[in-house]
């Protein structure tokens, strides 16, 4: 049987919702649509929009994409982190979250608020701080742990270094996600489970895990997408150094177009980035499976 | 009715808003009207020359805006005193933090007359700038017979911007450290060789830990790899002034001698802090190399360490030279101000030229070589240590030109991978090479090297 539709209440409330979505619509336009359009023609020339430089190249830019050195080592170093940093955000965001969420844990809100504080801490502050800790000299981490290491200028580490920061800072928005996922669990799994006899591992295998299916989802592709536009903590905390050794793919098209005024080349690298999320995103839910988990385990 | 009274206003509304941003009609200048030519003032300068006694835009009142990144107090100054002379100029000083300034400007300038009518310069962003500039009306022979750095600065017979002072690189050392290793000012050194043995002596390593850098140069290697290899006779670009060449004798002789200070000679290490600069600044280095502006640096957040300096020292008796230099810029003029606006501000530019007392100023702020012939033996500017270091060879400093960032930005990644990823020397500086060219290849940059007087020689 058709839902029949709630019809609109009044004349203004029509009105009302054709502004809201023309803004809506209009803005998209502006500041989504029209910037992207823009840079994937700018891809085919060399652009310097600051000097006015627009002349046609053609493929040069993507040839010479897949040519550059430092191209080929930002987009391993790209997958590298993005692999690391979302395992573990996971990892750590569902462990802590299922430890707060557990009956035996008191003083929840303050747990979930120190975990959550640092995704709220701006990120250039908090690169800046773990730029000092990581001091080879007067840093906490060498003299808290005893090491002898120079972390953001050793190419063994950097990256390492980066990605810890990293973990520290987003750790955080994953475990208020797992949380609400838990919360929105019905009892009556776990009641059922109860009955059943199963243990607590069984418990977590086979209702909690499945049924956070759909937040695990979200907080994977939502991390794999901003881990693949992130540049920030490159930036401060190593400017992709030693060498080129913490050099991410984004950080080149930043490097490309706001350091050396190449944006057509820097068009072209994020274009590259762009197909290969949209890949890497597609991987991520034919990975994790689209349907729906809680009619499976009904 | 009220809500869709109240939509329609907001939609207005939010109409209005976005549309604020447009461009006003026509300008009308507030101000002061100015009557009087005859200010009774002496003319200034020597060959470029500024005679006060004139009205500017026949004396009616006009503004300008001057966009500047640093010392706004100080170049508002010069604009006052501008102002003073003549009351119907209006000069806004309009000052924008360094990060985002080079982005900013372009894009204001792109806008016509509605942008500003007078900023500053810095020359590694003319190729983003000259498109929006007027050239200075002023002879050029004046120019040139007043600052002896013009000439480097001629773009098909016109001057757009030029220096209105010079830095370049020194050995600052601790005269305290200095002192204690029993070391006095007969034991400056000279040559690479005299360094290496100070540095040696300056060093302090106690449990076979280093507690104290006899020369330090963390941070500042692709800076040296910039300038030391002209000791060599070896120029960055080919004769050309179009083609890197990054590999030669005297650049990977220059990168591997740096590289044995730390790994022979153990006068300093590459773990030893990750700034030179800080490094001194706490007492843990006695010797780093750095440019001018280090003057500043120190006396902001270190007033308190005794330190002198001395010229950089030199791979031969007679080096091709001792090092480059770069400038610091005098203001450019927006081509698409209003034919007022450029009249005034070219008036102003001849005032800022032939204002030897600001130049000076200026010179002593950003602990800079004065450009303007007039004050290079001025007695005040020598007892800057950063001045008095580098000039008695001056003449003998090269500019490199207008250099794109990706030379300095691939030579820092070469130093990177030399010293901390133990990449061979040769390998290295070739990577940077072939990017450099790839990057280059898209751009029209020319080096200024063959302007300096002992090119034809090198060649």
């Amino acid at each position: 049987m058709l839902k029949k539709r709630r019809p609109l209440q009044s004349k203004s409330e029509i009105v009302l919702r054709n502004i809201v979505v023309i803004f809506l619509v209009v803005y998209m336009l502006i500041f989504l649509v029209v910037p992207v359009v823009i840079a994937f023609a700018g891809s085919f020339h060399i652009w310097n929009p600051l000097n006015g430089t627009y002349k046609w190249a053609g493929l040069d830019n993507y040839i010479r994409m897949f040519q550059y050195p430092t191209f080929w080592l930002s987009m391993r170093n790209t997958v590298v982190f993005c692999a690391v940093v979302v395992f573990f955000r996971v990892v750590l965001g569902l462990a802590l979250a299922y430890a707060i969420s557990s009956k035996l844990m008191k003083h929840k809100t303050f747990f979930r608020t120190i975990f959550y504080m640092p995704t709220v801490t701006p990120l250039v502050a908090v690169a800046y701080v773990w730029k000092i800790m990581y001091n080879p000299q007067f840093g906490l981490v060498n003299h808290l742990f005893g090491f002898d290491i120079n972390w953001l200028y050793d190419s063994k580490f950097a990256l390492v270094a980066v990605m810890v920061m990293t973990i520290w800072k987003d750790f955080g928005y994953a475990v208020i996600l797992f949380m609400s996922g838990l919360i929105s669990i019905p009892t009556d799994y776990y009641e059922a489970s109860n009955i059943d006899g199963a243990n607590a591992w069984q418990t977590f295998r086979y209702i909690t895990l499945p049924l956070l299916k759909p937040t695990m989802v979200f907080v994977v592709i939502t991390s794999l997408i901003s881990y693949l536009q992130a540049y920030v903590p490159v930036m401060v905390m190593t400017e992709g150094g030693p060498g080129t050794s913490t050099f991410l793919s984004s950080y080149l098209v930043y490097d490309q177009a706001f350091v050396k005024y190449n944006f057509g080349f820097a068009s072209a690298i994020a274009f590259f980035i762009l197909i290969f999320t949209v890949i890497l995103t597609i991987f991520s839910f034919k990975l994790t499976g689209e349907t729906s988990p809680r009619k499976k385990v009904r | 009715m009220w809500r869709k009274v109240t939509a329609i206003c907001l939609a207005v509304s939010m109409m209005v808003l976005t549309c604020a941003c447009g461009k006003s009609g026509t300008v009308t200048y507030k101000g002061e009207t100015d009557t009087n030519p005859d200010k009774g003032l002496e003319v200034m300068g020597d060959h470029v020359t500024y005679d006060p006694n004139h009205l500017v835009n026949d004396g009616d009142p006009i503004e300008l805006d001057w966009w500047l990144w640093d010392a706004p107090d100080l170049f508002g100054s010069i604009a006052e005193e501008y102002e003073k002379i003549h009351p119907n100029v209006t000069i806004h000083i309009i000052n924008n933090p360094w990060d985002g300034f080079w982005t900013k400007l372009p894009l204001a300038l792109q806008k016509g007359e509605d942008g500003p009518t007078l900023f500053n310069v810095h020359n590694s962003y003319q190729h983003l700038l000259l498109n929006y500039m007027e050239p200075y009306d002023i002879d050029i022979q004046d120019l040139e017979e007043d600052f002896f750095t013009a000439k480097s600065h001629e773009i098909d017979g016109k001057i757009y911007y030029m220096d209105f002072g010079i830095m370049t690189g020194a050995i600052y050392y601790n005269k305290d450290m200095w002192a204690a290793a029993g070391l006095t000012e007969e034991d400056i050194p000279k040559t690479w060789d005299e360094f290496r043995e100070v540095a040696k002596k300056l060093t302090i390593m106690e449990d076979g830990k280093m507690v104290q850098a006899g020369f330090n140069f963390n941070g500042d290697f692709e800076n040296l790899m910039q300038g030391v290899p002209y000791q060599y006779g070896d120029t960055i670009f080919d004769e050309t002034g179009t083609v890197p060449r990054l590999t030669q004798e005297g650049q990977i002789e220059t990168a591997q001698m740096f590289l044995d200070f730390y790994e022979k000679d153990h006068v300093g290490d590459k773990d030893f802090g990750t700034d030179a600069a800080q490094s001194f600044g706490q007492g843990q280095s006695a010797m780093v190399y750095r440019w001018g502006h280090f003057y500043g640096y120190m006396e902001t957040n270190y007033p308190d360490i005794n330190y002198g300096t001395f010229e950089i020292p030199t791979a031969t008796e007679d080096p091709f030279a001792y090092d480059r230099y770069n400038g610091e810029s005098t203001p450019g003029i927006n081509k698409n101000a209003t034919p007022e606006q450029k009249e005034v501000a070219q008036d102003f530019i001849r005032f800022y030229l032939a204002n030897q007392e600001k130049q000076k100023e200026l010179c002593m702020n950003y602990s800079l070589f004065p450009s303007n012939n007039a004050l290079r033996d001025d007695k005040d500017l020598l007892k800057n240590p950063a001045i008095q270091a580098v000039s008695e060879h001056i003449d003998n400093y090269i500019w490199p030109g207008a250099m794109p960032a990706t030379l300095g930005d691939n030579l820092k990644i070469a130093c990177q991978d030399m010293m901390y990823n133990n990449t061979p020397v040769e390998e290295a500086l070739q990577n940077a090479e072939d990017i450099v060219k790839v990057d280059l290849s898209n751009q029209e940059f020319v080096a200024s090297e063959n302007l300096y007087y002992r090119y034809s020689e090198h060649q």
